[in-house]
């Protein structure tokens, strides 16, 4: 058999798996921003027309450039996820597509609004009255929660499936409120939600923490670090209460994905919790640190509480060894970064409250420098944990994700992920250089007198048109 | 239940199409005129232009495409399911055209480099024409009767799906014509709206050219749908078209600057329906029809309830939009 037959021959399912996955791990990292910052952009916005404070209102100016910015290249990464749901899993949708698809179809309303708004708070500055403005821009948050809560809907169906009847394979009748508030919605959301606007203040208050590490000390900085920083930090202690409701909720909803992130291998009582670590295909769990009934106490509240294994499900029903791996590494990380998170915080608010003044300590903004990325990290590790714990299912217990795939050859689908590969590469190096280059020129701004925060963007309010030449 | 709902919202996604077609393909055809503009010395004004009309809305319509798939997904399961198994080429080909596009419109505001600079005004302008042509070839596809009937290569591309392409590329760059024409009056360019009138009437001419060839050709290859086209609820949409083409093309070659904008709509979106009536009841020729493809009713009741709400809160704000767009155009903040 030569390789072009191989090829030819060979099934869509590894490079689909490996296309969404890379897409939706992209387009993740873009969502946070999406939805949040333009919440705190209005904070910032309502905090300079309060205390009239032009510094305020400049650093919202500029805050909503990065998010039109940022919305474009959001608004490309999702057609793109739309269209391979198609390409890559037709059959899931011609299933279950009256079911999922319900979240979709309000999704595309609020992502409507979101790009009219966003167009419009754009524009408007300047040219509405500041009040009229920034109460046009509220209308940005409602559209993110809307836009969050339906594609979480289709997520959590995808985990926790109901409402649908289904008659020979077919679905015949779709409960839409049962359809849309599965069990799984009501933790997903409120813990995506947080994580958010947890990710966004990180990610903001980060760029301004390495500002003072560099050495600026200004009001500018000190209101563009405290205002997000102190959101993301009020939410993180939230976040461990909500992120700990939803680990115990699959416990219920989905067993086996309980199973696999805390690597049980048999069910049963005094289950320990194990930290690290991998295990084999004999059910051993080796390099990890083990706790004893930790896992069991955290379940019921009771060393005796029975804890599920993996091999309480078929082989072909749960994740696999490696699946099991990734997805209990993926849950530990993502823990493990809340908790840091949440021990900044603490620091954070030690001093404010105790010394009322913002922290002084190097160490301090070293830290909240990486709280950014490592909030981009822990999104990252929590979508792992419920997308590879949920394997070998795309709709849980009802289709498999190899019964959903493209019957397209798999060289067709690998060339189409080189392609994307390229693009995306493309599309991040100039967004990254897009930023930077907005960034240098504000800082030469500051020390040298104001321009637009706009001009030099690609999407946003357009001087007159200039003729050619000198 | 009777017919009206499932009707109803195969109404609401070949509103979205045609949408997408006028309002996207106004910003595609800018990126066609782009491309033809000429090197870079002498396409300079036209480009400045294009630049200038196309930034803040081109996200916006994309909306449109993306309202469209999920309307089709979750209003014709079964619809979407054999179109996407049966035509994946197509739909990969568009979908790559339409990032580039993205990609390198954004790009050539930040590139210093004239070279640079010129690539990435070829690649903006390329993925112009290939994106509308391949996004219609597969409504040709559809139209053709062969999606699940045939092999993927043989459903991809037919005469069929090519006609219809050739015709969306014509109709993308008459549309983009006709509101650059628009935009060039409303920043006072005047070598620029005569240049784009006659590139408006020009493509106004080859899209009747265009349009008659692929009548011939579905005539040949899909006698029903031609039959229906000019006899039956096609009808009234493909005699719009064919009266409203002419009539841009005289006015805007004459000069006459009233109404031209909206009766170019007119004659764009009414090719879309003209396919869509002409095939209905049928979303597959011969295979499947609206009833059949349907998802269960109470799906159908919340696409309804969303379109509604499309209606009552995204039309208003999309007005708000443009009429910021245009006072900001004529008022800059820093002048």
């Amino acid at each position: 058999m030569t390789s072009t037959l191989w090829l030819a021959g060979e099934s869509a399912l590894l490079p689909s798996r490996i296309q969404m996955a890379f897409t939706l791990a992209t387009h993740v990292l873009l969502v946070p921003m999406g939805v949040a910052l333009p919440a705190l952009t209005l904070l910032m916005e309502g905090i300079g027309l309060a205390r009239k404070d032009a510094v305020a209102l400049r650093i919202a100016r500029r805050w909503s450039v990065v998010m039109a910015v940022q919305f474009a290249v959001g608004a490309v990464t999702g057609t793109i996820l739309s269209f391979e749901f198609g390409i890559l899993w037709p059959r899931l949708m011609g299933r279950f597509g009256g079911a999922l698809g319900l979240g979709f179809a309000i999704e595309g309303l609020a992502f409507f609004l979101e790009a009219i708004f966003i167009g419009i708070y754009l524009y408007g500055w300047e040219r509405l009255r500041p009040r009229t403005h920034f109460l046009l821009g509220l209308a940005l948050p409602p559209a993110g929660v809307l836009g969050t809560f339906s594609v979480l809907a289709a997520n959590s169906f995808m985990n926790t499936p109901a409402g649908v009847t289904i008659t020979n394979g077919v679905v015949t009748d779709v409960n839409v409120w049962a359809a849309l508030f599965t069990p799984a919605e009501g933790y997903e959301f409120w813990h995506f939600f947080i994580a958010l606007y947890m990710t966004a203040g990180f990610v903001v208050a980060s760029v301004y923490a390495v500002a003072w590490l560099r050495g600026r000390r200004d009001h500018h900085q000190r209101l563009a670090f405290a205002i997000p920083f102190t959101v993301a930090a009020a939410l993180t202690p939230v976040q461990l209460l909500v992120g700990d409701l939803s680990a115990r909720a699959l416990v219920q909803d989905q067993p086996a994905k309980f199973a696999a992130i805390e690597l049980t291998w048999k069910t049963r009582d005094h289950n320990p919790e194990v930290i690290g670590g991998l295990i084999d295909p004999s059910g051993a769990v080796n390099l990890g640190i083990s706790i004893p009934s930790l896992d069991s106490f955290l379940v019921g509240y009771s060393a005796n509480a029975v804890v599920p294994g993996l091999t309480s499900f078929a082989a072909n029903a749960r994740p696999s060894i490696a699946e099991a791996n990734i997805a209990h590494l993926a849950f530990d990380v993502m823990v493990g970064l809340g908790t840091a998170g949440a021990l900044l915080a603490v620091w954070y608010f030690w001093v404010l409250l105790r010394r009322r003044r913002l922290p002084d300590s190097v160490w301090f903004y070293r830290l909240a420098a990486l709280a950014g990325v490592g909030c981009y990290v822990a999104v990252e590790a929590g979508w792992v944990t419920t997308e590879v714990g949920r394997q070998p299912w795309i709709v849980y217990n009802l289709m498999r994700v190899a019964d959903a795939v493209t019957t397209a050859p798999g060289s067709f689908v690998w060339t189409m992920l080189a392609a994307l590969v390229v693009i995306y590469a493309l599309i991040a190096y100039f967004f990254v250089y897009l930023l930077l280059r907005l960034a240098a020129r504000w800082r030469r701004d500051d020390a040298l007198g104001p321009s637009a925060p706009e001009e030099g963007a690609p999407y946003g309010p357009r001087p007159a048109l200039r003729r050619a030449g000198p | 239940m009777n017919g009206l709902l499932p009707n109803l919202i195969a109404f609401v996604l070949l509103l979205a199409i045609a949408a997408y077609s006028t309002a996207g393909g106004a910003d595609f055809g800018a990126g066609i005129w782009d491309l033809l503009a000429g090197n870079s010395e002498r396409g300079r004004e036209a480009r400045r232009l294009i630049d200038h009309a196309m930034a803040p809305v081109w996200e916006v319509n994309n909306v449109w495409l993306v309202l469209a798939i999920v309307l089709c997904w979750t209003g014709f399961p079964p619809l979407f399911e054999a179109t996407f198994a049966g035509l994946y080429p197509l739909f990969a080909l568009a979908l790559v055209g339409l990032v580039l596009r993205g990609a390198f419109f954004a790009f050539r505001h930040v590139a210093d480099d004239p070279r640079a600079h010129r690539a990435a005004d070829l690649v903006f302008g390329l993925s112009s024409v290939l994106t509308p042509f391949f996004f219609a070839a597969s409504l040709g596809a559809i139209a053709s009767g062969r999606v699940g009937n045939a092999s993927v290569l043989d459903a991809s591309f037919n005469p069929m799906s090519i006609a219809f392409g050739l015709v969306s590329v014509a109709a993308t760059a008459f549309m983009g014509a006709s509101f650059l024409v628009g935009d060039a009056r409303r920043y006072g360019a005047t070598e620029l709206v005569e240049y784009f009138s006659r590139r408006a009437a020009a493509a106004a001419l080859v899209l009747i050219v265009v349009g008659t060839a692929a009548l011939v050709t579905i005539a040949l290859q899909a006698p029903d749908l031609v039959r229906s086209m000019l006899l039956g609820a096609g009808l009234p949409f493909a005699l719009t078209t064919m009266v409203l083409t002419p009539v841009v093309a005289f006015l805007l070659w004459r000069g006459i600057f009233r109404w031209y904008r909206v009766l170019t709509v007119a004659a764009v979106g009414s090719l879309v329906f003209a396919w869509g009536f002409a095939q209905s009841p049928y979303v597959l020729p011969g295979k499947l029809t609206i009833a059949q493809a349907i998802a269960p009713n109470g799906t159908q009741v919340l696409l309804l309830w969303t379109a509604v709400a499309v209606l009552l809160l995204v039309v208003p704000s999309m007005g708000l939009l443009y009429y910021l767009d245009q006072r900001s155009a004529l008022e800059p903040p820093q002048a």
